[in-house]
């Protein structure tokens, strides 16, 4: 529903600007799917925002809000990094990738605990502080690539061994195995969210904090878990863009995907299942609206608007549903 | 009372809704006329909010007409029905809590859409239209800070400052205690006298018999019959009401002995509690297969002293359970040891309405597991288990996979007291549970109870219903400003005696 209206209200801005619709679109689908280079980098989108589409999805379902996808992506870039760059190079993949990806998941997972813990001991809002927390994640990541391991003058650091990269699934694509990690961590999350006692107590919480609380629900342990999966995933996508999509770790390289993602969680109604799709979706419309200059004679600045446009319509939707609650008090 | 003005100042003829299978209104005929106080009586889901919302414009008859001053009218949404002076008092409050009184009351209102905001006269205004129909509220006031019956206050003077003349209240009376509902009737014959029609709906034969100058009983759908002042008594209108005598059986077997202590409390004080007034240095016991009543002028302290005992406010002195130190256990440590909490508010506390039934049955069991429970959760064991309870505490429909929010609040009620009675409790703590059901549904409420009570559960019953409490209780105990000032077993107190102790007079 709500992506449909979103797509109309696309449609309209389009027609407004004097374009045919339907030819920007196609434009999007040839840019995105019409090619192998289009294929593979919308493949690469598609799993980074199904990882950010998790880091919200799950603590969105408790009613947490995680802003700080993006910090604890950085956080698991950063792991990434460190241990691309120092750990010997001579390792084989198969011992180098698991670990440092490891790493790069629990570092975000810490990343993304600390400001349910700062919640639950102190009672301040996790919203601000995992904001908060982004820009001290993004400062860390500048003094990582400026004086930890700089490649020159490069606004990133040295690459990371070449054992240490994910391995290229398909070819043609230069598609690697993240995208299988990402579907099966949203698997393993929608089983988490529907068939365990922590999913449902992260869904209870969400659903009614009062009655949560008074069915016996720790608090404290679910928010943590919940914003610590979270993270996790954020920081799983970190350590994707270091050791698969970049090789090194970039300046400014999460490029809004991780605020993209609290977007993917919400169209996704916080099902872990449905981010899959959504992800692939917005990946579509990322990727292919670099092609809407050529295709449809829009700028390619129109993407980005449209991006937002569509973005915005899906928080109006989700935001009304999400907070009404709140809003008005009996 | 003879009506000067021969048009009903709102009629409602031959009103049809259906909401897919379920006919909720089957031509349905209402008039009130100025100066008049119509009660629509009726169980809960027998169709009288569904009557209402249609003529406050909320939803639009399948059939039927409505006729406002005599002349045929479409309501099709509430602004409509405003700007042609009705206003309704709804039973959930729209009000913004973080806003006075007086903005609240110009919310929405001509006056705001003015452009700049002149605060002093907002609050001089309001003050006005308060003062004027005797309807008492600080207009500076903000409105989180008030009780219950003062926002419902505020909700009446809204529709008062937009000038209406036809008043629906549905259900005032559901939220309030003894004394606030006395205020609140006061109100309304107070705007009856200044000629205004009024509509109120209820499932409470106390209040028709009180200030009804006409009532109409609506049953599954149906109007049965509607009576004037002289004609009812509470036994025409409860048959009317439930299509049948209601019979009081409630069997108790006879205490034990000398029973063990279940609860003690002991100089227990719940200094701050969010809710409202604090208790100090109460102490109490509760035997087993025993049910201790507690009366009170609501904000007495009976608040705090469920929030003390179901570990949702911190306390000082002991609360001990069978002997074990309970004082400030949080509810997860308390289910493990076998309370059971039943509150008064069953969307807000005691359920989760987006959750399926089955969910719900389950909620404690899963969120406060025994330590050894598995982590993977067998729904399909979840579900065959909430069947067997849907059916064993009658909720219609006995379907575990329905959402919470579908069903009626005695249903809703009936499912809570499945997943805490069926625990096989120590203690039962129950706040107002019969609160807002129909008179079926209050019976069997206070069966189960007694039961879980001859079963040899210890229960604490916190009830506004005086009646209640005398039916249930084996002892009473009324608190007056946060203490004890009756303390007595039920044979040996009568309701005069529980009256003079809720206003403050000690024996």
């Amino acid at each position: 529903m709500t992506l449909a209206a979103g797509l109309a209200v696309m449609a309209v801005v389009i027609g407004a600007l004097g374009k045919n619709p339907l030819q920007a679109a196609g434009a999007v689908v040839d840019g995105s799917l019409g090619n192998s280079f289009g294929i593979g980098q919308t493949v690469q989108i598609w799993t980074i925002l199904i990882l950010a589409g998790l880091a919200s999805a799950i603590p969105f379902s408790a009613r947490l809000w995680n802003i700080g996808g993006q910090g604890q992506m950085y956080l698991g870039a950063m792991a990434a990094a460190g241990f691309g760059i120092t750990l010997p190079a001579s390792w084989p993949g198969a011992v180098l990738v698991p670990l440092i990806l490891g790493a790069s998941t629990a570092a975000g997972a810490g990343w993304g605990w600390l400001p349910a813990w700062i919640r639950n001991r102190y009672g301040a809002s996790e919203i601000v502080t995992s904001l908060m927390l982004n820009f001290v994640a993004v400062l860390g990541a500048a003094y990582i690539i400026r004086d930890a391991w700089p490649q020159g003058f490069a606004q990133q650091t040295e690459s990371v061994s070449d054992n240490a990269r994910l391995p290229v699934l398909i070819d043609s694509l230069r598609a690697d195995i993240s995208i299988v990690l990402a579907v099966a961590a949203a698997l393993g999350l929608w089983i988490l969210m529907t068939r365990t006692r922590l999913g449902f107590a992260v869904r209870a919480l969400g659903a009614n904090r009062a009655a949560a609380l008074l069915s016996g629900v720790s608090e404290g342990a679910v928010a943590s878990a919940a914003f610590a999966l979270g993270g996790a995933a954020a920081g799983l996508a970190g350590g994707v863009f270091v050791l698969g999509v970049h090789g090194a770790l970039l300046n400014g390289f999460s490029a809004g995907l991780a605020f993209l993602g609290i977007a993917v969680a919400l169209a996704a109604r916080l099902n872990p299942l449905s981010v899959i799709p959504v992800a692939a979706l917005f990946a579509i419309l990322r990727v292919g609206s670099n092609n809407l200059q050529a295709g449809a004679g829009l700028s390619p600045a129109t993407g980005d608007v449209l991006i937002a446009i569509f973005v915005i319509m899906l928080m109006v939707v989700g935001v009304i549903r999400f907070s009404y609650g709140e809003l008005v008090d009996g | 009372m003879e009506q000067p003005n021969p048009k009903p100042a709102l009629a409602l003829r031959g009103i049809w809704k259906r909401f897919g299978a379920v006919t909720a209104n089957a031509s349905i005929d209402l008039e009130v006329h100025s100066g008049e106080v119509h009660i629509v009586l009726g169980e809960n889901g027998a169709g009288k909010s569904t009557l209402m919302n249609i003529a406050f414009g909320h939803m639009q008859p399948d059939a039927g007409e409505i006729e406002i001053e005599g002349r045929p009218t479409r309501l099709t949404s509430p602004a409509d029905a405003i700007a042609r002076g009705i206003g309704m008092v709804h039973q959930h409050f729209a009000l913004v809590p973080a806003f006075t009184v007086a903005e609240n009351v110009l919310l929405g209102s001509r006056s705001a859409r003015a452009g700049m905001l002149d605060r002093k006269g907002i609050v001089d205004e309001v003050s006005e239209v308060s003062a004027r129909f005797g309807v008492p509220v600080d207009p500076s006031a903000v409105v989180r800070d008030l009780p219950v019956d003062e926002r419902q206050r505020v909700e009446i003077l809204k529709a008062l400052h937009r000038d209406a003349r036809i008043l629906i209240l549905d259900e005032p009376t559901a939220l309030l205690g003894v004394r606030q509902i006395a205020v609140l009737l006061e109100i309304i014959d107070r705007l009856r006298d200044d000629g205004r029609a009024i509509v109120l709906v209820t499932h409470k034969l106390g209040e028709v018999m009180e200030i009804a100058d006409r009532v109409s009983v609506i049953r599954r759908g149906r109007k049965q019959v509607e009576l004037a002042r002289g004609e009812f008594d509470q036994q025409v209108l409860a048959k009317a009401m439930t299509g049948q005598l209601i019979v009081d059986d409630i069997s108790r077997s006879a205490g034990r002995d000398e029973p063990e202590v279940v609860l003690e409390c002991r100089d227990l004080t719940v200094p701050e509690p969010s809710s409202g007034p604090p208790v100090r240095g109460l102490n109490l016991r509760v035997r087993a297969g025993e049910v201790l009543g507690i009366a009170g002028v609501e904000g007495n302290g009976q608040r705090a002293l469920i929030d003390g005992l179901t570990g949702s406010a911190r306390c000082e002195g002991a609360i001990r359970l069978n002997g074990e130190d309970i004082a400030n256990a949080l509810p997860r440590r308390l289910r493990r040891c076998g309370v059971s909490i039943i509150p008064e508010d069953r969307q807000g506390r005691g359920l989760v309405p987006d959750m399926t039934l089955a969910e719900n049955l389950a909620l404690v069991d899963l969120l406060a597991p025994p330590d050894d429970a598995p982590r993977f959760v067998s729904w399909r064991r979840v579900r065959a288990e909430a069947k067997e309870l849907l059916e064993a505490f009658d909720v219609r429909p006995p379907d575990p996979d329905l959402p919470a929010s579908a069903l009626s609040g005695g249903n809703q009620q009936k499912v809570v007291l499945a997943r805490e009675l069926s625990r096989r409790p120590r203690l039962v703590v129950a706040d107002n549970p019969s609160w807002g059901l129909d008179v079926g549904a209050i019976g069997y409420v206070h069966r189960r109870l007694v039961a879980a009570r001859n079963d040899g559960a210890a229960i604490v019953l916190v009830s506004h219903d005086l009646d209640e409490l005398m039916k249930l209780s084996d002892r009473i105990i009324v608190v007056y400003r946060g203490e004890i000032s009756l303390e007595s077993s039920r044979a040996d107190v009568s309701l005069d005696d529980i009256g003079l102790a809720m206003a403050g007079a000690r024996r």
